[in-house]
């Protein structure tokens, strides 16, 4: 991008927050540092099932509850992840408050649900999740509530 | 206070218990009721295995890759294995039977000899391992057509090619009633539904085929109580025995109650008291898994007889088993593995209600759907459970007095000879034993030794049987047929049963005994011929292989190619033989209880 181009883009997001990154003490940058962290480990997770699959990996593939419970970890940690860094965005454009409680409600949540996932696949019971399951409701309610908890102070415009 | 000014901690908190509630609410309003399905009838609390599915997803997958499921199965392209298009159709004994497709529905046309002709529709089929046999509707019941297809030889077959009647019986004699009989044993749960009164019918089954219900009985508390996730949890840690968890789990009962299970369909049985037909027959079966089976029924006895003088159809009935059985009581067709079992020394020995049961080897969720055994069972290892001494070779070759590797140390061939027929194949008897060739002589039971050493004696076997094993019971007979090679003897001089299982012993065919098997080509049973051609056939897949089901003429063409294979004056032996032992012999109408 030439010297101009980067002028006229400057003008054209003008008055928009500053995309610089917050500054550690900033409520945000522990949700960052956990998104990106959590979300590349989820990634990394979902290629490991994908080599499962396309070795043919028994463990994975003849285990039907394995397989649900690691689809259902993969999914929810790249998702709320990505959820977790837009809360972040958010909070650091001012869209949505997060106070120390709110953010570690939400942090929580985005552990807690791929991991109660996780480790109800990776020991189980015959046709039953083990019980790393039961981190699900909870991290589940957290997560609502939560989430609740955002949208009731939302800043007023 | 208003709802602006209510602290928003808790405003969150109350909308999400708020949502959680509403959550709960939809769950309950939507949940199953499972308790009280079926309500009212004979199979009241009984699940269909898609019901059994959603908790059980593996024992459902492995139930579904077995023979069991495909028992009884409604008509349609999913079901139906014949070839209805191109070898569609087949003669026997001048009758005509042409299968046809037409617009998606299977029929059956009959033209017999006299050029009249019937249709049939297929609607349901029943079978799906060795044959499929196929059934009409006619009214309120279905019957059960006298064409099946073989689906080992790929090829349409007269039932009187399975069943042990001989060459011109009657063309419909295996014509048979599904709601009277085959309707208890291949479903769940059956209802006849007969009103004695007008003779009509109202059959209905829990589920189609043998399902989870024949095995674990009515599930529908248990599924109600699975529901909760917390009681599901909860059974995975206290593991509880089956009744507390409302279902009938076979490896939880006590063995004999185990047994009885699977006796329930394979020990064919008479109600007890005879009375209680009756109301089999209009309410329904009265067991469920996990009773004691011998408070509604009587397992089948050799001596056992039928008399009523009001069968379903207001007919006489007088029927004896005792052609089902050998003469020493012990079963010789299949689904009596019940009563060989528990007259065994392995069952009479041992503790009741801690000794050897139909799972002790048999898997209904693992192995091989063909006898559901897993490979291992399928070794000396089944025995091992008991005869622990007999896993170390120098022991087994101390017993067996046969190589270790040899056919002759495998316990089943010994203690388990193939000497029960059952649906075009020789099975392996439940009658756990030891040799006994001394009964062949007093009885014409056929022994474990001779259906290896089918070129000895039975005289020479029970000298043999002295000279190895110094305890062992038996003497040599002075009747002159004893001395003759037993694969010959029994071949030619003994019932349709022990011909057919001689003929079968006998694949694939040697040099040896090839002449005696062309000669039994001319055996009136097409069974025993249908055997004969197998081995036959084994020993020369190049060559036609003999129709079973053909006319004389026909197959004796066919037969022609086959002659000079052998030297005449071997042939001629074979002739001889087949005249003399034959002139003998009892012809004993076997009717196949399946």
């Amino acid at each position: 991008m030439s010297k101009s181009e980067n002028k006229l883009a400057s003008r054209r997001f003008r008055g928009f927050p500053s995309a610089s990154m917050p500054s550690p003490s900033h409520p945000s940058a522990g949700l960052i540092r956990q998104g990106w962290i959590s979300l590349a480990l989820w990634i990394a997770f979902g290629i490991l099932i994908e080599g499962f699959s396309a070795f043919r990996s028994p463990a994975y593939l003849d285990d039907s509850v394995r397989r649900e419970m690691f689809r259902l970890a993969h999914a929810h940690g790249t998702l709320l992840n990505l959820v977790l860094l837009g809360a972040a965005i958010c909070a650091h454009l001012n869209l949505i408050r997060l106070g120390p409680m709110t953010s570690l409600g939400l942090r929580s949540a985005v552990l807690l649900l791929p991991a109660g996932f996780l480790f109800g696949g990776l020991w189980h019971f015959k046709d039953e999740p083990g019980l790393g399951i039961a981190l699900v409701p909870v991290g589940a309610v957290l997560l609502l509530a939560t989430v609740i908890y955002i949208s009731l102070t939302l800043p007023r415009r | 206070m208003t709802l602006r000014q209510f602290p928003k901690p808790l405003l969150a908190w109350a909308i999400t218990l708020l949502a959680l509630g509403t959550v709960a609410v939809v769950i309950w309003a939507v949940a199953p009721t499972y308790a009280t399905v079926r309500a009212g009838r004979a199979d009241a609390g009984y699940l269909e295995s898609g019901d059994c599915r959603k908790c059980h997803e593996t024992n459902y997958a492995s139930w579904r890759a077995t023979f069991h499921r495909t028992m009884t199965q409604e008509a349609g392209p999913e079901s139906i294995v014949g070839d209805w298009e191109r070898d569609n159709t087949i003669t026997y004994q001048g009758v005509r039977s042409e299968m046809t497709r037409e617009n998606g529905a299977y029929w059956m046309t009959f033209t017999g000899v006299d050029g009249n002709t019937q249709k049939h529709e297929i609607v349901r089929t029943v079978g799906s391992r060795r044959i499929q046999q196929y059934l009409t509707k006619t009214g309120d019941a279905w019957s059960r057509l006298p064409i099946a297809y073989d689906l080992v030889q790929r090829r349409w077959m007269h039932l009187n090619g399975s069943f042990f009647y001989p060459d011109g019986t009657s063309y419909t004699q295996h014509v048979a009633e599904w709601n009277v009989n085959c309707v208890f044993c291949h479903n769940v749960k059956a209802q006849p539904g007969l009103n004695w009164e007008n003779r009509t019918w109202k059959t209905e089954v829990a589920e189609l085929g043998i399902a989870c219900g024949a095995c674990h009985g009515p599930a529908g508390q248990h599924a109600q109580r699975a529901l909760s996730p917390v009681t599901r949890y909860r059974w995975q840690f206290k593991d509880q025995i089956a009744p507390a968890k409302s279902v009938v789990h076979p490896a939880k009962l006590d063995s004999d109650r185990a047994a009885m299970v699977c006796g329930h369909c394979h020990g064919q049985r008479i109600p007890e008291p005879p009375q209680r037909i009756r109301s089999m027959m209009s309410v329904g079966d009265p067991y469920d898994p996990g009773e004691n089976l011998r408070e509604f029924y009587k397992p089948v006895q050799r001596e056992d007889k039928v008399v009523s003088t009001e069968g379903p159809h207001g007919e006489k009935v007088n029927f004896s088993f005792a052609t089902r059985f050998w003469p020493d009581g012990s079963p010789r067709l299949t689904a009596y593995e019940y009563q060989g079992m528990t007259r065994s020394k392995c069952f009479t020995a041992g503790k009741p209600g801690a000794r050897i049961t139909c799972i002790s080897c048999h898997s209904m969720h693992d192995g091989d759907p063909r006898g559901q055994l897993t490979e291992k069972m399928k070794t000396n290892a089944a025995c091992n459970q008991c005869h622990d001494k007999f896993s170390q070779p120098a022991q087994l070759i101390e017993h067996t007095k046969h190589s270790a590797e040899s056919t002759g140390s495998l316990c089943y061939n010994c203690h388990m000879p193939k000497i029960v027929y059952g649906i075009m194949a020789a099975h392996r008897t439940h009658d756990i034993t030891n040799p006994q060739p001394e009964e062949t002589i007093r009885s014409g039971k056929p022994n474990a030794c001779n259906q290896c050493h089918l070129d000895w004696s039975v005289n020479r076997v029970i000298a043999e049987t002295k000279r190895l094993w110094p305890n062992a019971k038996g003497s040599e007979t002075s009747d002159p047929r004893f001395d003759e090679p037993e694969g010959q003897r029994s071949l030619f001089a003994g019932d349709a049963v022990t011909r057919a299982l001689t003929a079968a012993a006998m694949a694939p065919a040697t040099n040896t005994n090839a002449p005696l098997l062309l000669e039994a080509m001319q055996d009136t049973y097409p069974i025993v011929r249908y055997f004969a051609a197998n081995a036959l056939a084994a020993q020369h897949p190049a060559l036609p292989k003999p129709d079973y089901l053909a006319p004389t003429s026909a197959r004796e063409a066919t037969l022609q190619t086959w002659y000079p294979l052998w030297p005449a004056e071997l042939r001629q032996a074979a002739r001889e033989a087949r005249e003399r032992l034959s002139a003998t012999r009892s012809e004993t109408d076997v009717e196949v209880g399946e």
